[in-house]
């Protein structure tokens, strides 16, 4: 039979080593997170402090030479006019995504979630994604026939509704060629965020709209009143996701007009590629790459900060 | 949205490290093992099979060696070309322009000196003229698998129709043109979305107005000016040549392929084009048939200050990388490349790419246009690279820019000269 002794003092006095031990078994906890860490900092944050690196460099990707240029390229970006270019047309991207991608898919998926038959609801979900499914590719492939001059199905519908002197060169006139791309966009991506808001809108408690209606609430003073703030936090992160996104587009751009004509549709990303593999200038391609990064950072640390003081709880 | 390629950032972000020039050594023996990556720019779905045939070949006579094509396209061998380059993993094979890009690879020393090579017998297979154009320093870096250059292609049947004979000078060619639109057929199908399409115009036509010691002068960043005033001769040429001769500026939202089918397909009378692209405008699956397909060189104009019989085109070719650690494999794939039966093989139809080798075009077997097109570039004064490839890439930009903005009416010819001589002044 073993004599147990109660030892008043064992709840404060530490056998000898018992701190680093704790402290060996804290770092060894941490062993399931170091895959990930290593992978997130090789690949996510090494990138972001080479290429600020690389920035204050002159490389020519064809010798490998490497010089310092201090503040050089960050200078050349006050100085180019087509940075200002750049920076409005994805200012227009964003802008436009987030009317449509968020506020009006917002829309959408409140209307569709709120209609009756089930099956309903499934069949419009599914007309509204099919988009997102569709490579960006084969989009651009389809929108160049849309837009195309005279053939195109945009121009002969604008004809055949007696609206032919709207018709325009859409993707080779410097007016038009940017919002031509940024409309393709809008409709590739408005399903997606529409079944996202969905997911949201069906996490609501139906009680609340039991009561709303019981209060005499219409279907807009319940949007307004119950699902709009309920999901603020989905909006918030499809304006985050939706705003970041547009300032670092590129594929739509280089598939559509390559940033073209004489620059008209450039934005930072195709930009950022002209001056990088084009005309072999990678330190200015790094700078570009910089600003994109501290204008995304930007916006996605406003809305957090956004997000937080408006929570609903 | 999709975001930029990974890959793309990746490559900005790496730092590459250049190698040592290597000097090949035509006595070197061979090893016929291990593997050699080859990148083409016979990605399209016509051309693809030309290398794929020569690979499978070459695997079947040396079963040691396995090769690896990349094929890419005319625009994306560019973009691959300078990824490549940024990894540090340049193909043991690769293709390269003359010019200012052939020029940028061998200042990087990603090129094997092939002089040596190209001087011993097997380098007296291949045509002088083309060999020379990939020379630097004096010195030979490129084996030219065929000839390219510059024509306007037209439909036989819609020039008779009109009665239109082959225009001899510029004028002549906007006086056809008139005669067209006015039976309301297209005379040129343009598709200049691709801004490089535009801009072959102006390179073939600023060879006509600019004296060619200017042009070569300019061509220099160390001694460009862009100050002749040939130049804006050119740009306002072809301003009335869209004007009078094309859908005008619709053409900047029109693809290439586009343009070239309209010619295929009868609906348009002539599409300027490549000596290579003849098999694809006209070809028994299309409605213009090659016996219909006739060519002719752009025409000057009648007061030409420049060179009136000089011709747009260059050869084009591969050279061997630096980095490749089996340079004499590499070597003796690009001579089974250049064999005259694979030069025949290569100007025949359905490829149509008249072979830089010496004996390699066999008109009994070749569309007889290219036969044609491959007499004229003979004959040619001059051979005036493209502009893309030949100038330095902030000129080549300010062209590419310059000309489509002319072209969509939203630049003049004065504006044009600005920007270029700007970007010369910018790369100097």
């Amino acid at each position: 039979m073993t004599d147990i002794h109660q030892d008043p003092g064992a709840a404060t006095r530490q056998e000898p080593g018992a701190t680093s031990r704790r402290v060996i078994q804290e770092f060894w906890r941490l062993r399931w997170v170091a895959v990930a860490v290593a992978l997130v900092g090789s690949f996510v944050y090494w990138p972001i402090i080479d290429n600020f690196r690389v920035s204050l460099t002159h490389q020519d990707i064809f010798t490998g030479e490497t010089s310092p240029a201090g503040l050089e390229n960050y200078l050349r970006l006050t100085e180019d006019p087509v940075i200002g270019l750049a920076l409005w047309n994805n200012l227009a991207y964003a802008v436009i995504s987030v009317l449509f991608q968020v506020f009006g898919a917002f829309l959408l998926a409140a209307i569709i979630e709120g209609l009756g038959s089930p099956r309903a609801r499934a069949f419009w979900r599914a007309v509204y994604f099919i988009p997102s499914a569709i490579s960006t590719t084969v989009t651009g492939l389809l929108f160049y026939f849309i837009y195309q001059p005279d053939m195109g199905l945009l121009d002969g519908i604008l004809k055949g509704l007696g609206l032919g002197y709207w018709s325009r060169v859409w993707l080779g006139n410097p007016d038009t060629a940017i919002y031509a791309i940024i409309a393709m966009s809008q409709w590739q991506g408005f399903g997606y965020a529409a079944l996202l808001f969905s997911v949201a809108i069906q996490k609501i408690p139906a009680e609340l709209y039991d009561a709303a209606r019981m209060d005499g609430a219409g279907a807009l003073r319940q949007i307004w009143s119950i699902t709009l703030p309920m999901t603020r936090e989905m909006t918030g992160m499809m304006v985050i996701i939706t705003v970041t996104g547009a300032f670092q587009v590129f594929n739509e751009v280089m598939v559509m007009t390559g940033g073209g004509p004489n620059n008209a549709s450039q934005v930072l990303g195709t930009w950022l590629y002209e001056q990088g593999f084009n005309q072999n200038d990678m330190g200015y391609a790094a700078a570009i790459g910089s600003l994109i990064f501290a204008v995304t950072m930007a916006c996605g640390l406003a809305q957090l900060w956004l997000n937080a003081r408006r929570r609903v709880t | 949205m999709r975001l930029i390629p990974l890959a793309a950032l990746l490559a900005v972000l790496s730092t590459p490290l250049a190698a040592e020039t290597l000097v090949a050594d035509p006595a070197a023996p061979v090893t016929h093992e291990g593997n050699l990556r080859v990148m083409t720019k016979f990605g399209s779905e016509r051309l693809r099979p030309y290398f794929e045939t020569l690979a499978a070949a070459y695997m079947a006579a040396h079963p040691g060696v396995t090769i690896e094509l990349i094929q890419e396209d005319d625009d994306s061998v560019k973009a691959k070309t300078k990824t490549l380059l940024a990894s540090n993993a340049m193909p043991d094979v690769f293709f390269s322009w003359t010019g200012t890009w052939g020029g940028n690879l061998v200042r990087g020393q990603r090129a094997v000196d092939l002089t040596e090579v190209l001087d011993s017998d097997w380098g007296k297979t291949l045509a002088p003229s083309a060999v020379d154009a990939f020379a630097y320093g004096g010195k030979k870096y490129g084996v030219p698998l065929y000839l390219d250059a510059k024509f306007m292609g037209y439909s036989k049947p819609i020039f008779a129709e009109a009665g239109i004979e082959v225009p001899e000078t510029f004028e002549d060619l906007l006086a056809a043109c008139d005669r067209l639109k006015a039976k309301g057929i297209t005379p040129i199908a343009v598709g200049n979305k691709s801004p490089w399409v535009g801009l072959h115009y102006v390179g073939q036509m600023l060879a006509h107005d600019v004296p060619r010691a200017v042009l070569e002068a300019d061509f220099d960043p160390a001694t460009a000016t862009y100050t002749d005033p040939g130049y804006v001769t050119t740009l306002n040429r072809l301003s009335e040549l869209a004007a009078r001769c094309t859908v005008g500026p619709e053409m900047n939202g029109i693809a290439y392929q586009s343009a070239l089918q309209m010619l295929s397909d009868g609906k348009a009378a002539m599409y300027y084009q490549e000596i290579i692209e003849f098999d694809n405008s006209a070809s028994a699956s299309t409605v213009l048939k090659p016996e219909e397909f006739g060519h002719f060189i752009l025409p000057a104009p009648k007061e030409a200050k420049g060179d009136p019989m000089a011709l747009e085109g260059a050869p084009e070719g591969y050279m061997i990388s630096t980095a490749s650690e089996n340079v004499p494999l590499a070597l003796d794939f690009l001579k089974f490349a250049t064999t005259p039966e694979n030069g025949k093989l290569l100007s025949a139809p359905p490829y149509g790419q008249p072979s830089a080798v010496v004996g390699g075009a066999d008109p009994a077997t070749m569309n007889p246009s290219v036969v044609g097109g491959l007499q004229d570039i003979a004959e040619a004064s001059y051979l005036i690279q493209w502009l893309d490839t030949v100038n330095h890439p902030k000129v080549a930009t300010a062209w590419l820019n310059g000309s489509q903005a002319l072209l969509g009416g939203t630049m003049t010819a004065e504006e044009v000269m600005e920007g270029v001589r700007a970007a010369a002044e910018d790369a100097k």
